[in-house]
């Protein structure tokens, strides 16, 4: 920001300011649909009808009216369940196989070929299998079965993220441990994990999100109403033309903004782990 | 899609010894009696993810051959062995072969777009600092706005009224203008609600490698008198190419995922033209007259094209990072 080279020519602080236009504009746009959501929330159904950008009144029935008109609260507590179950998962599964594909040299590198073509793979193709399988568990319509399909699905995920980060950690430190009789899953416990800490958050963090925004599993496996979770009952909303712009818009919100306060806080980790995960 | 072969030249380049399995205790060592040996990594470690591969990949293969040569209802699979019937069904169905069209469209398109935009974003973000910055910040958001939320979004935008774009419609001589009520403009609308959810992420991760491109490659084109363009092909590209590839694989695949959308905001319609592939098993196999064993089959068929497209992406990618050495 307090760009101070030596020699700011007007040419330069043209161009700076160009660049900073061309910012401002991306940033717009990036949150256009939001800010919308935002406006929508807060205006009374004529006030919507009538068009415009802005609210002639705010109006804040919209948020109650939308946690009596479905049953908001539930959907919530749900997603909630089932995103933080599935990243514990997810984390359990995830790291020692990082540990492999970063450690087990050539046996590694097969684990992650195989993790990557599994992502590759969309998700619609294990629908039907998955659904006989939970059926028969008895995991329809339960949080349980959902954290069990998503925990798993974002595993490969979190592997390609992790990877990265084990292989930066020096295999002296290990080494080190090894001599004073760690066992190799020792020194990944004790030696390794909490070197792996920030890009463990930053892997956490985005299971987190794919979790609690996946929305094919959770609308194949769980639509009874005490089980859906927000994505399902939002999707649901949208048939329903009872139901107006403005409680949707504010529903929506309730769902969004705790994770962007997530998002927001945790940006540092977040940034790094992506870069240094998948930039490698 | 990662680059395996070259990470493994780069852990010899830097003298790290590959761990190696079931070799002798080399002396420099304390072989530990009765323990694992050091350096060894078990195999247990690998079993949790083995066994979630064998649930979330193996197992859905398998049983959606046997779902695709059998009739099965959804309280009961496997009823009978019926050949190829459901595939030749498959194959039959118009609105099949459409929705796989317009899902390899959508993908390609969608993910060509993302990192044309995103690399221009990240070269501009990179402009201005080595910091991600606000904008950054900003960014982040629809990354991680579920895919649902962002369909509710720009529906409630796009609706004919009380949307956001009446005004902007009539002054541009279309009142009442529905892009979401035409074949091309719903397509076109659900194209740009997934790369304005997706760009982000190319913006996130070109940015990342720009970070690494070496600052003296860059001054010394400079006072070779290499313009920005000069120096951006000759200095900055083969530095960020093998990423700015991955990152257009990445996008592909994420296209090809693509559901949410097309379930809220247009369901398919209108008439066909948003139809893609996903949401076109799902209303065959989960909804309406639940043809499981169709949809089996056209699973296959959609798998089959997936992973053609994306060996073919990977292929090319690997060729062009060749070239660029």
């Amino acid at each position: 920001m307090s760009a101070a080279s030596p020699a700011a020519t007007p040419a330069v602080t043209l161009r700076r300011g160009g660049v900073r236009v061309a910012l401002a504009a991306v940033a717009v746009v990036a949150l256009l649909p939001l800010l919308f959501l935002v406006s929508l929330s807060l205006r009374s159904v004529d006030d919507i009808a009538n068009g415009g950008w802005l609210p002639s009144r705010f109006v804040w029935s919209n948020f109650s009216a939308a946690f009596s008109t479905v049953p908001l609260s539930t959907m919530l507590a749900n997603s909630w369940v089932v995103a933080v179950g599935a990243t514990v998962l997810t984390s359990l599964v995830a790291v020692p196989a990082a540990y492999v594909t970063a450690r087990a040299g050539a046996r590694g590198e097969r684990l992650q070929a195989v993790l990557l073509a599994s992502y590759c793979a969309p998700p619609i193709v294990a629908v039907l299998p998955l659904y006989y399988l939970l059926k028969q568990a008895d995991l329809t319509n339960t949080a349980a079965g959902l954290i069990l399909v998503n925990g798993l699905a974002n595993v490969p995920v979190a592997v390609w993220l992790l990877d990265g980060f084990v292989r930066r950690v020096p295999v002296e430190v290990e080494e080190a441990g090894w001599v004073d009789g760690l066992s190799t899953t020792g020194g990944l416990v004790r030696l390794v994990l909490p070197l792996l800490a920030p890009g463990l958050v930053a892997a956490l963090l985005i299971c987190l999100f794919l979790s609690y925004n996946e929305f094919l599993f959770a609308v194949s496996f769980s639509q009874s109403t005490g089980s859906q979770t927000l994505p399902v009952g939002l999707s649901l909303f949208q048939g329903d033309r009872t139901v107006q712009f403005g409680q949707q818009a504010a529903a929506s919100l309730v769902g969004i903004v705790p994770m962007y306060v997530l998002a927001v806080v945790a940006q540092k980790w977040l940034v790094g782990g992506l870069s240094a995960g998948a930039v490698k | 899609m990662t680059q395996l072969t070259e990470r493994r030249r780069e852990r010899t380049r830097a003298g790290v010894p590959r761990p190696r399995r079931g070799s002798a205790p080399d002396g420099t060592r304390r072989a530990v009696p009765g323990r694992h040996r050091p350096g060894h990594v078990p195999a247990w470690l690998a079993a949790p993810s083995l066994a979630g591969l064998a649930l979330m990949l193996v197992y859905p293969t398998l049983f959606v051959v046997a779902l695709a040569v059998t009739k099965s209802s959804l309280a009961r699979p496997l009823q009978r062995f019926t050949g190829t019937d459901n595939l030749v069904e498959a194959w039959e169905s118009l609105a099949f072969a459409g929705s796989l069209v317009r899902s390899v469209v959508f993908a390609v398109v969608a993910a060509l777009a993302a990192t044309l935009i995103g690399v221009l974003l990240a070269l501009l973000l990179h402009a201005r600092g080595t910091r991600f910055g606000v904008v950054g910040t900003i960014l982040l958001l629809p990354l991680v706005t579920p895919p649902v939320m962002v369909g509710v979004a720009w529906k409630l935008m796009l609706a004919p009224v009380g949307g956001a774009f009446g005004g902007v419609f009539s002054a541009l001589g279309f009142p009442g203008a529905n892009p979401l009520g035409d074949g091309v403009g719903a397509f076109s609308a659900l194209v740009v609600m997934h790369v304005w959810q997706w760009t982000p992420l190319v913006t996130l991760l070109v940015f990342a490698a720009l970070l690494g491109v070496p600052g003296e490659l860059r001054e010394a084109a400079a006072l070779d008198g290499a313009g920005a363009f000069r120096s951006f092909t000759n200095v900055v590209w083969p530095v960020v190419a093998p990423n700015v590839f991955s990152v257009l694989l990445l996008e592909l695949v994420i296209g090809l995922k693509v559901f949410d959308l097309v379930a809220v905001v247009t369901q398919g319609g209108p008439g066909v033209s948003t139809i893609v592939a996903g949401f076109e098993i799902f209303r065959t196999g989960m909804r309406g007259s639940y043809e499981i064993g169709t949809a089996a089959a056209q699973t296959l068929v959609f798998g089959l094209v997936v992973g053609v497209l994306t060996t073919a992406v990977t292929l090319l990618r690997a060729r062009a990072v060749k070239a660029d050495r």
